[in-house]
C-alpha cells in the first residue's frame, strides 16, 4: 500500500501500466513495447538529468528496461506502484554509473546545485501526471532550503551522504539529519503511509 | 525477528535515495534482508523518492534505443517470480530479494493471457484509435501503389505474386499494422499476420538515397537480424523470410545491393 498516493494519483493510467507489467512478466513483447513507449521518456528524463551525458544516459536507460524485462515477474504490486518501481531501478542504475565514472568533477560543473531551483517549469507534456506533479512541487516548497539542497544533491546528482558533506563542507551528521528530516516531511506532505 | 537498531533505521531515507555507500550500505542491506519493518520503511521512502523522480521533465529517447533494446531481449531470459529461486542474479533486483522465508511465494503474478482479460479501457481505446489511423494511412498507400502497378504482369517485389500476398495480408483476420516515423524523414508502415507468417512494409516519403545506398529491411529476433529484402523510398514489399509474432521489423541504410548484417543503426523499428 505504498506509493499509491505519490505516484498513483491517476488511476486509469496507473492500472493499465500494471496490466502491461503483468503481461510483460508473461513474456508478451508487444506489451513490453507499449510499456516502454509509455514510460521511457520518464525514465530517460530522470537518467539523463542524473548523468548529464546523453550517450551514457542512453546506455543506462536500455539497461533499466532490460532489467524490467528480466525482473517483471518479481514486481510485487503490494509494495508500491509499478512506475515507482521503474524509477527506483532507473535511479539506482544511474547512481551506480555516476559513482563508477570518476569524472564526476566535470559533471558537477555542468549540473550544479541549481537543479531544484526550477521545479515547475516543464508543464507541456505532463498532463496525465499534473496532479502528482503539482503536489510534489508544492511539497518541495514546504521544505527548508537546506533540506531541499541536500535532497537535490542526493537524488538528482546521485551523491552519497558523505559526498554531500564534503561538497557543502558540513559535518556528515548534519547532512544525514537534513536528508532524513526532509524525506520524513515529504512523506508526510505526500500522504505516503509507512 | 530482531528490531533494527535505531541508527540503522535512521538510514532508511538515505538508502531509498541511493545515498548510502561503503560500509554503511553493506550494514544496512544486511539488516534490510532480515527486517520486514525496515523493508516497509524503505518502501515508503521509495515512493517518496519516486515522486522526486516524476518531477523531472520527460525526455524522449532516440528510436534506436528501443530497437537496440529489443535486439537484446532474446539473449535476456526472464526470471521466474521469487519463490524458491536462488538469489543468484548478478544484475540484482531493486531490493535484494534474497530474503528467504518472509513471505513464501506471496504473489506470483497471475500472468494474464494476452487477449483474455479485460484490458484497461483507456489503453485499448488508444490502441484502437492508433490502429485505425495507421490503417487508413497505410491502406491509401497500398491502394495507390496497387493502382499504379495493376495491369503490369511483372514479377519481383511488387509483382503479381507479391500483390496477392499483400492482399492476403490485408484480409487476414489477425492482421495488424503500425506506422512509425523514420528518423531523417518519412514514415514506414508495417503490416503483419502471424497466421500467414508474412509481413509487408510500406515506405512513404523517405529521403532519396543515391546510387550508392539502399534501404534494407530486417527481421530481428533472438537469433539477431536477418536480411528481409530491399525497399524503395516510396514503395512497398512483402518481406523475404518467415514472419513470427514478436519479431522486430527494422530498417537500415546499407551499401547498394544490401548487406548480410546491418552496418548502420536502424532508422526505424517496429515491434510486432
Amino acid at each position: 500500500m505504498l506509493g499509491r498516493v505519490s505516484v498513483g494519483e491517476v488511476s486509469s493510467e496507473e492500472s493499465s501500466i500494471d496490466v502491461l507489467f503483468a503481461r510483460t512478466a508473461g513474456g508478451d513483447r508487444a506489451a513490453f513495447g507499449e510499456l516502454y513507449d509509455r514510460t521511457a521518456p520518464r525514465v530517460f528524463g530522470l537518467v539523463r538529468r542524473i548523468l548529464v551525458d546523453a550517450a551514457q544516459a542512453e546506455e543506462v536507460t536500455q539497461d533499466v528496461f532490460l532489467e524490467v524485462w528480466q525482473q517483471a515477474a518479481r514486481f510485487d504490486a503490494s509494495r508500491g506502484a509499478a512506475v515507482a518501481w521503474l524509477l527506483t531501478i532507473a535511479h539506482r542504475r544511474a547512481v551506480d554509473r555516476v559513482r563508477s565514472a570518476q569524472a564526476s568533477a566535470e559533471r558537477d560543473l555542468r549540473a550544479g546545485i541549481r537543479e531544484l531551483a526550477t521545479p515547475a517549469e516543464d508543464v507541456e507534456e505532463r498532463v496525465e501526471l499534473s496532479v502528482e506533479h503539482e503536489r510534489v512541487s508544492a511539497a518541495l516548497g514546504e521544505l527548508s532550503e537546506a533540506q531541499r539542497t541536500a535532497l537535490a544533491m542526493a537524488y538528482y546528482e546521485g551523491k552519497s551522504q558523505s559526498e554531500i558533506a564534503d561538497a557543502l563542507h558540513l559535518p556528515l551528521g548534519t547532512v544525514k539529519t537534513r536528508l532524513r528530516d526532509g524525506m520524513i516531511r515529504l512523506r508526510h506532505l505526500l500522504g505516503v503511509t509507512s | 525477528m530482531t528490531e533494527p537498531d535505531e541508527e540503522l533505521r535512521a538510514l532508511a531515507a538515505a538508502y531509498a535515495l541511493d545515498a548510502l555507500d561503503g560500509e554503511e550500505l553493506r550494514r544496512f542491506e544486511t539488516e534490510l534482508a532480515r527486517s520486514p519493518e525496515l523493508r516497509a520503511e524503505v518502501d515508503g521512502f521509495r515512493a517518496v523518492a519516486a515522486g522526486l523522480g516524476a518531477e523531472t521533465p520527460e525526455l524522449a529517447p532516440p528510436p534506436s534505443l528501443k530497437a537496440g533494446l529489443f535486439a537484446r531481449l532474446g539473449a535476456t531470459p526472464q526470471l521466474p517470480p521469487v519463490d524458491a529461486a536462488p538469489p543468484a542474479e548478478p544484475a540484482g533486483a531493486p531490493e535484494p530479494d534474497a530474503a528467504p522465508t518472509t513471505a513464501p511465494a506471496a504473489a506470483p503474478a497471475p500472468m494474464p493471457e494476452p487477449e483474455a482479460p479485460p484490458v484497461d479501457e483507456l489503453a485499448a481505446r488508444r490502441r484502437r484509435r492508433r490502429l485505425v489511423a495507421s490503417l487508413t494511412a497505410a491502406a491509401s498507400v497500398a491502394i495507390l501503389v496497387i493502382g499504379v502497378v495493376i495491369g503490369i504482369g511483372w514479377s519481383g517485389p511488387n509483382g503479381w505474386g507479391a500483390q496477392r500476398e499483400l492482399a492476403a495480408l490485408e484480409a487476414a483476420p489477425d492482421a495488424q499494422r503500425q506506422t512509425v516515423e523514420v528518423s531523417g524523414g518519412g514514415e514506414v508502415t508495417v503490416l503483419w499476420s502471424a497466421e500467414l507468417g508474412r509481413s509487408a512494409v510500406m515506405a512513404d516519403g523517405l529521403p532519396a538515397l543515391g546510387s550508392e545506398h539502399d534501404y534494407e529491411l530486417w527481421y530481428i529476433d533472438e537469433a539477431g537480424p536477418a536480411p528481409a529484402g530491399l525497399v524503395g523510398a516510396n514503395s512497398w514489399r512483402v518481406l523475404e523470410g518467415d514472419f513470427v509474432d514478436g519479431m522486430v521489423v527494422g530498417l537500415t541504410v546499407e551499401p547498394a545491393g544490401g548487406s548480410e548484417q546491418p552496418t548502420t543503426e536502424p532508422i526505424a523499428a517496429v515491434q510486432t
